[in-house]
């Protein structure tokens, strides 16, 4: 028989009350009950009867629910119907609350991409000369050493070094040898128009058995064994003979050399320590045959044997100094060793492995400017920060928001959702939002990289074609989800359904110790970051503007002055006649590190050579040199040509009058020895105050002028504010006299602060990243206050209706965040501290930085929080509180 | 009747089988199947039965079909292709099983 359909209701409402509320079961339990209770009633057993016996033969009220929890526990463990399920969930709800999304994926995703640029950059430093197929059995040797007073820490050695480890030791498989040579005018055999060529150097045919050069044209084994060889790289060749080939062709170098290409390489990769595109045979070099142990300028490089223990190699390198040094020492000084050695002169050698050179090598002479592995930390902290305040802001409006998702979990939850459910339900949510953010963070990196590239001086790409970029996206995309997701999941799903229905747990906002440690963390982090951008840029500023013993502004520099040959005095006539100069200098020796350098030791003649020895810088000047560079001279006089005798004076520094112990330097003789090892006796004419003629970063060194002839630059003076006038004037002059020759000029303001490039670099990088931080936190805490206003929209209804003031009201609101401000101060302030004094450690001249850094960090990180938040405080202290207190 | 002990492995078999030969079937109706063609020596508890069906269709073994009745839906079973030739293979398996087990127990062949 069938039943009525007030059985059916009956069935229905009382199967409901047992607890059966699971959508896909239900139905069909009906039914089955349903027919149960057919079959039964069938047989004469009256309704109410028969389905209590149906009931009983489930397994009463307990045996139904049971049928209901093993049907979800197998569809939860079903992944694909509960992803759906999830991921719509997860949709629905970013949705719903649009403005905390929006602040939660634009936050996160400046952080990713702030982080995806810094570690693209860190991974370019970390694999510099990875490209070299036996860069681990790759050394450079250098050579420390402590002569005159003064310590050098060189990245050259002796000429004969190479030659020397290949004959001695068994280790060493193959050495080969650098030999840097400035700029060179270049040209095509039958062209007319010089081209300056700036990466050039010489180098031992060995070169390609030691590095790994592919080449496109030509044999390297043999290509620089023949004298008057080179070989070029494919954009240099390109440049020369466009789609020809080279290979065969002839260059001039320097109007006067004539060379064959014997082979073109591939363009060397940007992140090597050396990038070469002219590379000459050292046959050329004369003093690559050098048998002299005591002048070092070669760059060499030891190829060990596979297996071979590098610090076993090292440790045997002393006996080089007893086996070659010490003989030459003896030829020359007439002095053992051991002598040398009580009077405070040593030389060491070291093994430098080829991959630590861009990043821990910062010696005189590198062949390329270094990184440094300090700035490499320093960058990765900050990229991590970012991230971190990024997921701070994450958890701490999920959290916040539990008050209003607290119903949401009551309700799930008494549904039948287990803990474990709800928790993958908001780790989804929070994967999904960081897919958002990393498919945003693609397109602001893409947008952003040449930016990045032009601040970091690199030629980066996002490597979308890489396997590997996308599998760390993914896992990063996964690991930083459930990073931010955890905690608010955790913290969700442990509600009570309760105590939550109930209305318990609706004090979300209040209630977050957590939250506040989370908010002092970003503000702590991100007034660190503030302090050391002030403290960058104080020492930048300071460097620049420190009195620097000479007057580098206004003072234009002319490359490559001897290309002007036997034009060089009639150019600087012509030139200093200008109205619009006021004197002109030529001389290779400039006080900025990109200029020449020569040491040479000096003794007080008629004393014995080592015990008052000094090595001092031999700069050869003309006689407007001092008066070009506006260096003052405190003792005597300036080179005069009143002064014939002149040509034998010499002209030293404070420092120098110092080591040597002059009461009255004037009119002393000291003594030096030429190439030739003659002895050449200079008097002391003149004095000049200390200039800096290194980076601030060291002590300013011993230092002699004497008048001489060197063109590697000319200075001119200028007095007139028009430059590009000058400029052309000088430049119309130039052509007439040395046609065909490039003229290049630039200010010797800007070379002097491009010493300082890689501070720089870091200063804007630093300072970029800095303001971003503060900017992502500052979007959370504005979220945050826009929560809390919102969540007391009662409360402040209440006030205003009993008399509070717009004023007592925002100071009501602001009240906690200030507090967790100057908590954040508090923590950051010796943080800070500590990480710029270590910085500044590493200069020697540096700037004090006082309290007020401090004091104006913290009051900026106030001040931008209190905006952020007084915006929100102040519509919630104006809004009217009927429109608040209708509702009730 | 047989122990739930000795039935638990097979019983996704005797749903896929019965499944196969009638075509589309409702839950009620499979236990009574069961019931009337066992001689009432094998029970299907709803409990069982449920989740069974519940999982298959997660599986992909099965789809659904909900009719009305009135006040009441009734869900149909099917066998979805997947479904059809996994019962082949299960019963074969489950002969085979049988075979094993007539000669571990050393039982007079069936």
């Amino acid at each position: 028989m069938t039943l009525t359909e007030e059985h059916i209701d009956y069935i229905i409402k009382d199967v409901r009350y047992r607890g059966i509320v699971y959508n896909e079961l239900d139905d069909e339990l009906i039914d089955h009950i349903c027919s149960l209770v057919e079959t039964k009633m069938s047989k004469g057993v009256r309704f109410i009867n028969a389905y209590d016996q149906v009931i009983m033969s489930f397994g009463a009220t307990k045996g139904i629910q049971k049928i209901q929890t093993q049907t979800i526990s197998i569809n939860n463990n079903n992944p694909r119907l509960m992803i759906k399920n999830y991921l719509k969930m997860a949709v629905r709800n970013l949705q719903k609350h649009k403005f905390y999304s929006f602040i939660n994926i634009i936050g996160l995703s400046i952080g990713i991409t702030c982080c995806m640029l810094i570690t693209l950059f860190i991974i370019d430093e970390l694999n510099y000369d990875q490209h070299h197929e036996k860069a681990d059995r790759i050394h450079r040797v250098t050579m420390e050493s402590v002569y005159g007073g003064n310590h050098f820490n060189m990245a050259v050695t002796p000429a004969p070094m190479a030659s020397a480890l290949i004959s001695d030791y068994p280790e060493v498989e193959m050495a080969t040898r650098f030999r840097s040579s400035g700029t060179w005018l270049i040209k095509k055999a039958d062209g007319d128009q010089n081209i300056i060529e700036q990466l050039v150097v010489f180098a031992d045919s060995t070169l390609f058995d030691v590095f790994t050069i592919p080449f496109i044209e030509g044999n390297p084994t043999t290509a620089l064994t023949k004298k008057n060889s080179l070989v070029v790289s494919q954009s240099a060749a390109a440049k020369y003979f466009g789609d020809e080939s080279a290979l065969n062709k002839t260059l001039i170098l320097d109007n006067e050399q004539t060379y064959t290409i014997t082979g073109v390489y591939k363009d060397m990769p940007q992140n090597g320590h050396f990038n070469y595109d002219v590379i000459i045979t050292m046959l050329n070099r004369e003093s690559s045959n050098d048998v002299q142990w005591t002048s070092n300028n070669f760059h060499t490089y030891v190829l060990l044997h596979p297996g071979s223990d590098p610090e076993a190699f090292k440790a045997k390198l002393p006996e080089m100094i007893d086996k070659y040094v010490g003989p030459q020492v003896m030829q020359f000084l007439g002095k053992t060793l051991d002598e040398l050695i009580n009077s405070g002169t040593w030389i060491k050698y070291h093994l430098q492995s080829l991959t630590d050179i861009h990043l821990y090598s910062q010696l005189d002479v590198e062949l390329s400017p270094n990184g440094d592995i300090k700035y490499i930390y320093i960058f990765s902290i900050i990229a991590l920060f970012l991230l971190v305040i990024a997921c701070i802001n994450f958890m701490n409006l999920s959290t916040a928001r539990s008050a209003n998702r607290a119903k949401e979990v009551g309700v799930r939850k008494v549904l039948g959702s287990f803990r474990s459910h709800l928790i993958k339900q908001f780790l989804t949510e929070s994967i999904l939002l960081t897919i958002f953010s990393f498919i945003i963070a693609f397109v602001l990196a893409y947008l952003a990289m040449p930016l990045f590239n032009n601040l970091s001086g690199k030629a980066l790409m996002i490597p979308f074609d890489s396997l590997y970029f996308w599998i760390i996206c993914l896992s990063a995309t996964i690991i930083i989800g459930l990073l931010s997701g955890t905690y608010p999941a955790f913290f969700l799903s442990s509600f009570k359904p309760v105590s939550v229905l109930k209305g318990k747990i609706a004090v979300g906002t209040k209630s977050g110790i957590i939250r506040s440690l989370l908010v002092v963390f970003q503000f702590s982090i991100s007034i660190i970051l503030v302090v050391g951008t002030f403290t960058i840029f104080k020492q930048l500023n300071y460097i620049q503007s420190k009195k620097l013993g000479f007057d580098k502004e206004q003072i234009l520099l002319i490359e490559n002055f001897w290309a002007l040959g036997d034009q060089v005095d009639a150019f600087k006539n012509q030139v200093s006649s200008l109205a619009s100069i006021s004197s002109v200098s030529a001389s290779g020796y400039l006080p900025i590190t990109s200029s020449w350098r020569s040491d040479n030791g000096f003794w007080i003649e008629g004393e014995s050579r080592n015990e008052t020895s000094v090595s001092m810088q031999y700069w050869r000047v003309d006689h407007d040199y001092i008066s070009t560079l506006g260096m003052e001279v405190i003792n005597g006089r300036d080179f005069s040509r009143d002064f014939p005798s002149d040509s034998s004076g010499v002209i030293i520094n404070k420092r120098a009058a110092k080591l040597f112990g002059f009461e009255n330097p004037l009119g002393e003789r000291i003594v030096t020895g030429n190439r030739d090892g003659e002895d050449i006796v200079h008097t002391i004419i003149g004095v000049v105050d200390n200039f800096h003629f290194q980076s601030m970063k060291e002590n300013i060194d011993a230092l002699c002028m004497i008048l001489g002839d060197s063109r590697g630059f000319a200075m001119l003076k200028t007095n007139s504010n028009d430059i590009g006038n000058t400029v052309s004037q000088i430049e119309q002059q130039w052509k007439s006299m040395a046609p065909g020759q490039p003229f290049v000029y630039s200010f010797l303001d800007e070379e002097f602060n491009d010493m300082y490039q890689s501070e720089q670099q870091v200063s804007i990088i630093f300072t970029t990243f800095a303001m971003l931080a503060v900017f992502i936190a500052c979007m959370g805490l504005f979220a945050l206050a826009a929560f809390t206003a919102e969540q007391r929209t009662k409360e402040i209804g209440v006030r205003k209706v009993l008399g509070a003031s717009v004023k007592s009201i925002v100071y009501l609101l602001s009240k906690e965040f200030i507090k967790l401000i100057s908590i954040s101060f508090v923590i950051a302030a010796p943080l800070a501290w500590w990480g710029i004094s270590t910085w500044l450690e590493s200069y020697t001249y540096k700037t004090t930085i006082g309290i007020e850094i401090y004091l104006i960090a913290g009051l900026l990180a106030f001040l931008v929080a209190w905006l952020t938040m007084s915006y929100q405080s102040i519509k919630a202290a104006l809004s009217n509180p009927v429109e608040s207190l209708r509702s009730e | 009747m047989h122990s739930t002990e000795l039935l638990k492995g097979t019983l996704q078999t005797i749903i896929l089988k019965l499944l196969q030969d009638n075509g589309k079937m409702y839950g009620y109706e499979i236990t009574q199947k069961v019931k009337s063609t066992s001689e009432e020596s094998i029970m299907l508890t709803e409990g069982a039965l449920y989740p069974a069906l519940h999982k298959m269709e997660a599986e992909g073994l099965l789809t659904t079909e909900k009719v009305k009745l009135g006040k009441r839906v009734r869900k149909y079973y099917t066998l979805t292709e997947t479904g059809n030739t996994l019962v082949t293979q299960k019963v074969k398996e489950f002969a085979a099983f049988i075979k094993t087990m007539n000669t571990v127990l050393q039982l007079s062949p069936a």
